[in-house]
């Protein structure tokens, strides 16, 4: 318990650390901003992978937090704090909506239905023209955007949170449920445990955490489509920040945030490989972390210390049940 | 004659995914991975039958053996050398490797082939023959043909070959076949190759049928799934019912609402979701949870 407290100290102090940056340099900033809502999306990605339901499709809790945030700036004429409200419960109704509506389903039939989610609410976005502007898509209320520092401020303190509330949750009664969940929910159920009411429970607050990072990403970037909103981009980040970093942990999916975003700028700046590589690399990178580390980055720095006494350190929600291998 | 056109393209659409869905069936059935990477030998099929046809000039019908074989041996290849792996590994692994797979597939071609629409044009492709009020497009007939000769010639493999029942068998009792001499490992390789070979086939078919680009899998794939588990999984004869069932659906969308042919698109996805929901056995077979 002890490691893993020191390992989220450790996050944030870093989050806040990164606050203190001086917040002058304009490509900076933006680094700082992608990762932060990457932080909050992979946060969200992990807490319900560690609960057993795996999500391809978090594109879904992206694209309604964006749209959430939309009808709060061109509709409803929100101010910028305000545009979260609608957003952050438009990300929770779907979140609840989808583990109420596949309460039984397990594993992979899950994963396909968030597929589907996804994909559906793209096809009613694109099939409601006047409402999202259909395929040509929407500009935000002209003179709606706060200033850039209040934006970056915003984001990096919505990390925080995200990451705050993932590891209250780790430290509640809550963390046996989604092991004994994402191991056996059978067990986990006869153990009196009901998995409905925490499935339900971590699918609606994954769904808030990822519908945030839509809506500040929608305030960054001050336009949205279906295809942008729903892309697959975002939710395919979310799963590699989480598997590279050490999926079931808490601090993997922060770590695994930097480090994409790290890649993506280095191999853009210094390497000279062009935007349209990108999905590549990241499905090379998503690839070679399950195939050669399955526990990703966090498992790598937390091996040599545990190699002594104790391997009392299991991670909030479940780092490491034997099954977490990849292979024999 | 409206009906009458709307049965012709039900069926002919339906014919196309019951060959999609069955490829993906096969492997999912024997290895109980299901492969997210499944629309990417597809994609590859439909851009070999493409290429077939504009460099060498070979006519898809022709290039279709040589690029199931080819699609067969990558599939074999890649499951004995590769995705054994998973067949112990946690779902999350056995998810997301495939996936991943995908992805790369999909987005060396776009990088290879560049994002353009292309479409395989044999002389049969776009023509047609009347029958009365209603017509008959030659491509798609000669594509549902296609798709009847590879089903009937999966089913007769699965049920009169040693390798056929092997995977039945496994299908249905992994230990049991196993006590009973089956060599498990190389019957999910077979079980896998020959599932890539007839996704392979679905693409060479399709790349005449619909535009060929690096990222039409994905929503194959989808379909596939729908479709899968529409049918009940681990039921052949219901994937098939449900083959026909999407077809009918989304070609009745396109027919009868407004702006159908955007919506039909989503008929997929809708029908999935409401599948899962509520009838988790689909038409027939097991369900879709535990």
């Amino acid at each position: 318990m002890k490691t893993n407290r020191f390992a989220v100290a450790g996050v944030m102090v870093l989050l806040a650390a990164l606050m203190l940056v001086p917040l002058n340099l304009p490509q900076m900033n933006d680094w700082l901003f992608r990762i932060a809502t990457l932080i909050m999306l992979a946060v969200s990605w992990n807490m319900m992978a560690s609960a057993g339901m795996i999500s391809l499709g978090h594109s879904a809790f992206w694209g309604v937090g964006s749209y959430g945030c939309l009808v709060a700036i061109n509709y409803l004429k929100l101010p910028f704090f305000m545009s979260f409200i609608p957003a952050l419960l438009f990300g929770a109704l779907i979140g609840m909506l989808l583990a109420l509506s596949t309460g039984r389903l397990r594993g992979v039939f899950f994963a396909i239905a968030t597929l589907a989610l996804s994909e559906g609410l793209r096809i009613i976005g694109l099939m409601l023209p006047d409402f999202t502007g259909g395929a040509a898509g929407m500009f935000l209320r002209h003179g709606a955007r706060p200033a850039a520092m209040v934006l970056y401020y915003s984001a990096i303190i919505a990390a925080l949170l995200t990451v705050l509330a993932a590891w209250l949750l780790s430290i509640t009664k809550l963390r046996y449920a989604m092991r004994a969940m994402h191991d056996n929910e059978d067990a986990a159920q006869m153990l009196g445990i009901n998995p409905l009411f925490y499935r339900t429970l971590i699918s609606t607050i994954a769904g808030a955490m990822a519908a945030g990072a839509g809506a500040l990403n929608l305030w960054h970037s001050a336009y949205l489509a279906p295809d942008i909103a729903f892309s697959l981009h975002f939710a395919i980040l979310a799963q590699i920040a989480a598997i590279i970093g050490g999926v079931h942990t808490l601090a993997g999916p922060v770590i695994g945030a930097f480090a994409i975003i790290g890649l993506s700028e280095l191999s853009r700046t210094s390497l000279g490989i062009k935007e349209g590589y990108s999905l590549l690399i990241y499905g090379v990178m998503l690839v070679a972390a399950i195939t050669f580390m399955p526990k990703g980055l966090y498992g790598i720095l937390k091996a040599r210390p545990a190699r002594k006494p104790a391997r009392e350190g299991l991670a909030p929600a479940g780092a490491s049940p034997p099954n977490d291998a990849a292979q024999p | 004659m409206m009906y009458v056109q709307l049965a012709i393209d039900s069926l002919l659409l339906g014919g196309l995914y019951a060959l999609m869905a069955l490829g993906l069936a096969l492997s999912f059935g024997v290895t109980n991975i299901l492969n997210f990477a499944h629309g990417e030998a597809i994609m590859l099929g439909a851009y070999g039958a493409f290429f077939g046809l504009t460099l060498g000039g070979i006519d898809p019908l022709l290039s279709l053996p040589a690029l199931m074989l080819v699609g067969f041996l990558a599939g074999y290849a890649l499951f004995r050398y590769f995705l054994k792996r998973l067949l112990t590994a946690p779902q999350v692994n056995q998810i997301l490797l495939t996936f991943g797979l995908g992805m790369i597939l999909n987005n060396a071609a776009a990088i290879a082939f560049t994002a353009d629409m292309r479409s395989a044009n044999p002389s049969y492709a776009s023509e047609s023959i009347r029958l009365g009020e209603a017509y008959l497009p030659m491509g798609r007939f000669i594509a549902f043909g296609v798709a009847c000769v590879m089903a009937v010639a999966l089913l007769l493999w699965l049920h009169r070959t040693e390798y056929g029942r092997a995977c039945r068998a496994v299908a249905q009792n992994q230990l049991a076949s196993t006590l009973a001499g089956i060599d498990l490992k190389n019957v999910y390789a077979v079980a896998f190759g020959i599932s890539i070979a007839i996704g392979v086939a679905t693409g060479v078919v399709l790349s005449w049928v619909t535009p060929v680009t690096p990222f039409m899998g994905f929503h194959l794939l989808v379909k596939a799934f729908a479709i899968i588990i529409l049918g009940g999984i681990g039921s052949i004869g219901g994937a098939m019912a449900g083959a026909f069932l999407l077809g009918f659906l989304e070609t009745a969308v396109a027919y009868f609402v407004p702006e159908g042919i955007g919506w039909a698109e989503g008929v997929a996805f809708a029908v999935l979701f409401l599948i899962l929901i509520f009838r988790p056995r689909g038409i027939a077979g097991q369900a879709a949870e535990g």
